[in-house]
């Protein structure tokens, strides 16, 4: 039978627990996301050192289980006299894992534009960077949103696995309620539900995104005087 | 002695195994209108994508207005990258696929390498937008999405954003190739204008009316190699080698 009492107890401080998983995700993938990013980009890079250090980094996090990178980090670091709390490891740690993922995601979508978009911006002058600033990378919005906000989830879910180094995120929290109470389905099913929810709201967020970016476009501010121009050239906005 | 418009010296550029470009020179005055035919894998567009180096031969030179644009073998330096940009603002390209920029309107279209490569304040670069547009027949498409242009309407998009950035070459490759019959027209009635106006320029084509009418020169391309050029009348008319007489035989079966 289920104690309901348990989850009126305990409910605040699993609360807690979720509280820090929220927070560690989110810097963790306002982290990664950018890293990801220039991974992407410096993977491209006509730069052999450039490209080769940034898939030597993307296919290291790639290829290694999480936990290990978890551990290498968390007991590593300090050797080389970084000292840092559980807490920030885990955001590191979480964003370089989500970072080489990210980067994938980037790439597999600036591949997806067709060669001529990049042909036609350099022709007419623009940079390496400015073609992909203006050109190549509004394009990829749409297509990178759907896998990056599945990765983004996948990174909540991996985020557990912080409770292995005493990140007292939301397993943790659960781990050290059920030894208390001895009542791991009443525990579990909440700290469950708290990450589906959490989950199940940014999908919902994203999707809302995507449908907004679906299309590609966004009108253009253009000069107040100049509407008038195009309307009187006959123009009817 | 007053240099050269533009100058193509001995470019050679090997794919895989194939020769595209095998010691192709080619000299164009100011204003000149070059027309370059020839059959498909001849290197024709690949001649054209060397001019402003977006194909990098393996060696040769490219001279504009006595400025090297790019030389021989290897990358470029970080300088000569630099100078080659700004070369290619000033040489207008224009694509078969036409290469227009679906997530930005018409208008932004022509609007955005202004403010990119030019500098220019957004209110300028509107201003000049909306004359171009005005120029090739696209006034009430200003506020539209490429997608919901007709292939001519994007080709004549694609060229006024060329214009744009106030071109002293214009490079066309196959401009019309894509384009549904009756479309055809439209752009090449852009193009007519452009010549008017005394636009230097090179195209590759296969519009044979067109080029013999105000074409100043033909060239015709075979394997990688110029094989013959001259005004469009002796070339046309009096083929002189056996590959031209061929290809134009071709041609005027493929037009009854």
């Amino acid at each position: 039978m289920l104690e309901y009492q348990i989850f009126f107890d305990y409910f605040p401080m699993i609360l807690l627990g979720f509280w820090l998983t929220l927070k560690i995700v989110v810097c963790a993938i306002a982290l990664g996301i950018p890293l990801g990013l220039i991974l992407a980009l410096g993977r491209r890079s006509n730069f052999i050192l450039i490209s080769f250090f940034a898939t030597s980094f993307i296919e290291l996090f790639r290829n290694t289980p999480f936990i290990i990178q978890v551990f290498l980090f968390y007991y590593v670091l300090p050797f080389y006299g970084l000292r840092l709390s559980a807490e920030y490891v885990g955001i590191l740690a979480l964003a370089a894992f989500g970072s080489a993922y990210f980067a994938e995601i980037i790439r597999g979508g600036i591949d997806a534009i067709p060669k001529g978009q990049l042909e036609s911006a350099r022709a007419i002058g623009m940079t390496d960077w400015q073609s992909m600033k203006n050109i190549i990378l509004p394009q990829t919005v749409s297509i990178v949103l759907p896998p990056l906000t599945n990765q983004t989830l996948t990174l909540i879910k991996e985020s557990a696995i912080l409770s292995t180094i005493t990140v007292h995120e939301l397993t943790m929290t659960g781990l050290m309620v059920q030894g208390e109470t001895f009542r791991p389905f009443e525990v579990f099913i909440m700290v469950a539900l708290l990450y589906w929810a959490l989950n199940e709201t940014i999908a919902s967020i994203m999707r809302r995104i995507e449908k907004r970016y679906s299309r590609n476009r966004k009108q253009n501010k253009i000069v107040r005087s100049n509407i008038d121009i195009i309307k009187s050239s006959g123009f009817s906005r | 002695m007053k240099p050269k418009f533009l100058e193509v010296i001995d470019i050679n550029k090997k794919f895989e195994n194939i020769n595209a470009l095998k010691n192709v020179s080619l000299n164009v005055s100011k204003g000149e209108v070059i027309c370059i035919i020839g059959p498909s894998g001849c290197g024709k567009s690949t001649l054209l994508r060397t001019v402003n180096w977006l194909t990098p031969p393996d060696s040769g030179k490219v001279i504009l207005k006595g400025e090297i644009i790019g030389s021989a073998t290897g990358k470029l330096t970080f300088e000569q990258n630099r100078s080659l940009n700004e070369f290619r603002a000033r040489i207008g390209m224009v694509f078969q696929q036409f290469n227009v920029w679906p997530h930005l309107n018409a208008l932004e279209n022509v609007v955005r390498a202004q403010i990119v490569v030019r500098k220019r304040m957004r209110d300028e670069a509107e201003k000049k937008a909306i004359k171009i547009l005005n120029e090739v027949g696209l006034k009430d498409k200003i506020d539209e999405w490429p997608d919901n242009l007709s292939g001519g309407q994007k080709q004549r998009l694609a060229i006024a954003r060329s214009l744009a950035m106030d071109p002293i070459l214009m490079l066309l490759d196959e401009p019309t190739s894509a384009l549904d019959p009756e479309l055809i027209g439209e752009v090449l009635s852009v193009l007519r204008n452009l010549v008017n106006e005394g636009m230097t320029m090179l195209i590759v084509t296969h519009e044979l009316g067109f080029a013999s009418k105000f074409g100043d020169k033909i060239v015709f391309m075979d394997a990688g190699e110029i094989i013959e050029s001259g005004p469009p009348n002796t070339i046309l008319k009096s083929p002189k080698t056996e590959r031209l007489k061929l290809f134009l035989e071709k041609l005027s079966l493929t037009s009854l």
